[in-house]
């Protein structure tokens, strides 16, 4: 066991040093004195930039800029522009909206996936799965900000059944659930559809290859029944891999929150990032993109020990 | 799903697809509906984009003062927006733009992903690993934080757009095209022309890569479908295409505020999307049914 993890973490040593790599690489080539992407002209006060420069590492070589950039970003020393907080502290703040929303629209799409994939496998080229692959195609298709638009003239201007923007009643503070949830439907919805398609593709195949296998035939030929054959035989060995998928979807997930979030003024990570973008406050930006990307490594670590506990040829292994 | 690609042309030692194979492949492509509806879309938005100033009633960015949010009729066939601007001629003029940014950026990613993955799966061992740990690492980043930032610190523009969404869109070209050459460098026609003396960069272009036409192709017309997407998600957000040059994503976003009043302004842009990335996915997804369904495109 401690062998697989190990190695596991090893793997993800590149892939965590790659993703704020490209957050460093872009300051570094942005047209400009990397010093003013970092500190702000009121904090810089009348101190020389050449001395800001030495005192944020830049005049030394690359390796030392980057381990320096990771420094200052992680204990707090990189400061907002617009709100001279610490840019930590305000991701901080916004990771556990993205983490929800990101939770309830994995949930919704597995859901909604696993039982329209079952009914495609178990009659392929049938009605029911052509029904499912053209469904799939306009779902791919779909710019997910415009869905969004549609639910909320449709919900909120019309119907008026359902909050279109924030997290919480005015006034109101936490991440009750209670309290919450009439917010996160349409985010949700607009986030599941937009990863769905991929997932009952994946799932449709996982579980069409696992009915062509021999335990399949050796289960039908004992006399076992449909249901037993695919809950027991097919389903668990068919949506281990499904997992890898989940996690490989993470990234459009948070990608999709960037929009999202922005529609439906949810104060999560993506919209901390793009009100950023807009406002000119690189050392925000740069935090948010640095963090997102670190979201995404821990992902596949949770996927890696997903596969440790479900699948007994790798726990055993 | 790469030796089916290959097929008997590939025994001869020709590494082309014989001319039957293509045939067949036409030929399964016209009969799939779907995949004929598609080429007319694209076919139409094409003709579209390049006849958009001659199709236009208005100048797209011209204020019709007395017809501030009008609501599609005669003579603003699908309305004007809170400027009092023609929807309809603003949205064809805005097929250029997107269209060139999804075809643009998909040449740049196309590229890309074939050279990562041609220069991966042909040389294998380290190379290999070292181009696939950077494969993992851009498929890794959330596309949309990372053109937010890039387009914060570089500058929101069209080059910068097409740099960024091609920049970020390789990997699974690249992975494709690495899992094909891997399953077809030990074949009998690669040691054969290795056996005449041919060069590395010789096999690569004139043995290996005709027999990923293919699967190129789908992944090409799939990543235009993509972009277009990406394009229209970023100019929504206000960090695409700047106005006053309008964009299907930014006139979605200028019909935002008054969705209540006025739905005409962000329903037809977003129809114009939907309907063009519908259209390259719907080719896309026939091309591969026509040359190979088990292709993982």
């Amino acid at each position: 066991m401690g062998a697989y993890l190990a190695r596991r973490v090893l793997v993800l040593v590149p892939l965590l040093f790659g993703v704020t790599a490209i957050t460093f690489a872009l300051l570094v080539l942005a047209p400009g004195n990397p010093v003013d992407f970092l500190i702000s002209p009121e904090e810089r006060g009348f101190t020389d930039v050449s001395v800001l420069r030495h005192q944020l590492g830049l005049d030394r070589p690359l390796p030392v800029q980057y381990v320096s950039m990771m420094a200052e970003l992680t204990t707090g020393r990189l400061r907002s522009f617009s709100d001279r907080r610490p840019t930590i502290q305000l991701v901080g703040e916004a990771l556990p909206t993205t983490l929800i929303l990101t939770a309830t629209s994995l949930a919704a799409t597995v859901a909604l996936a696993i039982p329209i994939a079952v009914v495609s496998a178990v009659r392929p080229y049938s009605g029911i799965d052509h029904a499912a692959t053209l469904f799939s195609l306009l779902g791919i298709s779909l710019p997910t900000f415009w869905l969004a638009l549609g639910l909320i003239y449709i919900f909120t201007e019309r119907l008026g059944v359902l909050p279109a923007s924030g997290l919480r009643p005015v006034g109101s503070a936490g991440y009750a659930p209670a309290v919450i949830w009439p917010y996160l439907i349409m985010p949700t919805v607009v986030q599941a559809l937009s990863i769905l398609p991929v997932l009952v593709r994946y799932a449709r195949s996982s579980l069409l290859d696992a009915f062509g296998q021999d335990y399949v035939r050796v289960a039908r030929s004992k006399g076992l029944g449909e249901r037993a054959v695919l809950v027991r035989h097919v389903g668990r060995n068919s949506l281990i891999p499904v997992l890898t998928v989940v996690a490989l979807l993470l990234p459009f997930l948070l990608s999709g929150s960037v929009v999202v979030e922005t529609i439906f003024a949810l104060p999560g990570l993506g919209r901390l990032a793009v009100g950023a973008a807009l406002a000119r406050d690189y050392p925000t930006v740069l935090t948010t993109t640095t963090v997102a990307g670190v979201l995404v490594v821990l992902s596949n670590l949770g996927a890696d020990l997903g596969y440790f506990y479900l699948d007994p040829r790798v726990r055993d292994g | 799903m790469a030796s089916q690609l290959a097929g008997p042309a590939a025994e001869r030692g020709r590494g082309a697809v014989p001319r039957t194979r293509r045939r067949g492949a036409r030929h399964r492509f016209v009969r799939n509906p779907r995949a004929i509806a598609g080429a007319a879309i694209m076919a139409a938005f094409v003709v579209v984009a390049i006849a958009a100033p001659t199709l236009a009633p208005f100048q797209p960015d011209a204020p019709h003062l007395r017809a501030i949010l009008h609501p599609p009729a005669w003579p603003y066939l699908l309305g004007t927006d809170n400027l009092g601007r023609d929807i309809l001629s603003r949205v064809l003029v805005a097929s250029r733009v997107s269209l060139a940014i999804g075809v643009l950026s998909m040449l740049v990613s196309i590229v890309l992903g074939i050279l990562v993955g041609a220069c991966a799966g042909f040389s294998a061992g380290a190379v290999d690993a070292v181009l696939m740990r950077v494969t993992d690492v851009v498929l890794a980043v959330p596309v949309f934080f990372l053109a937010v930032a890039f387009l914060a610190l570089f500058g929101p523009s069209v080059p910068g757009l097409i740099w960024i969404i091609g920049l970020t869109a390789w990997p699974p070209t690249a992975r494709l095209v690495r899992a094909e050459f891997l399953s077809l460098r030990g074949r009998d026609f690669v040691t054969a022309a290795r056996a005449t003396g041919a060069s590395g960069g010789r096999i690569v272009v004139r043995h290996l890569l005709p027999n990923v036409v293919a699967v190129i192709v789908i992944s090409a017309t799939l990543r235009v479908g993509l972009a277009i997407l990406t394009e229209a998600g970023l100019s929504f957000l206000g960090l695409g295409v700047q106005p006053p040059q309008p964009s299907w994503g930014n006139i979605i976003a200028d019909g935002r505020e008054y969705l209540a009043t006025a739905w005409w302004v962000s329903l037809f842009p977003g129809l114009c999307v939907f309907l063009a990335v519908m259209g390259f996915n719907l080719v896309g997804d026939g091309l591969r049914d026509a040359f190979d369904p088990r292709l993982q495109v």
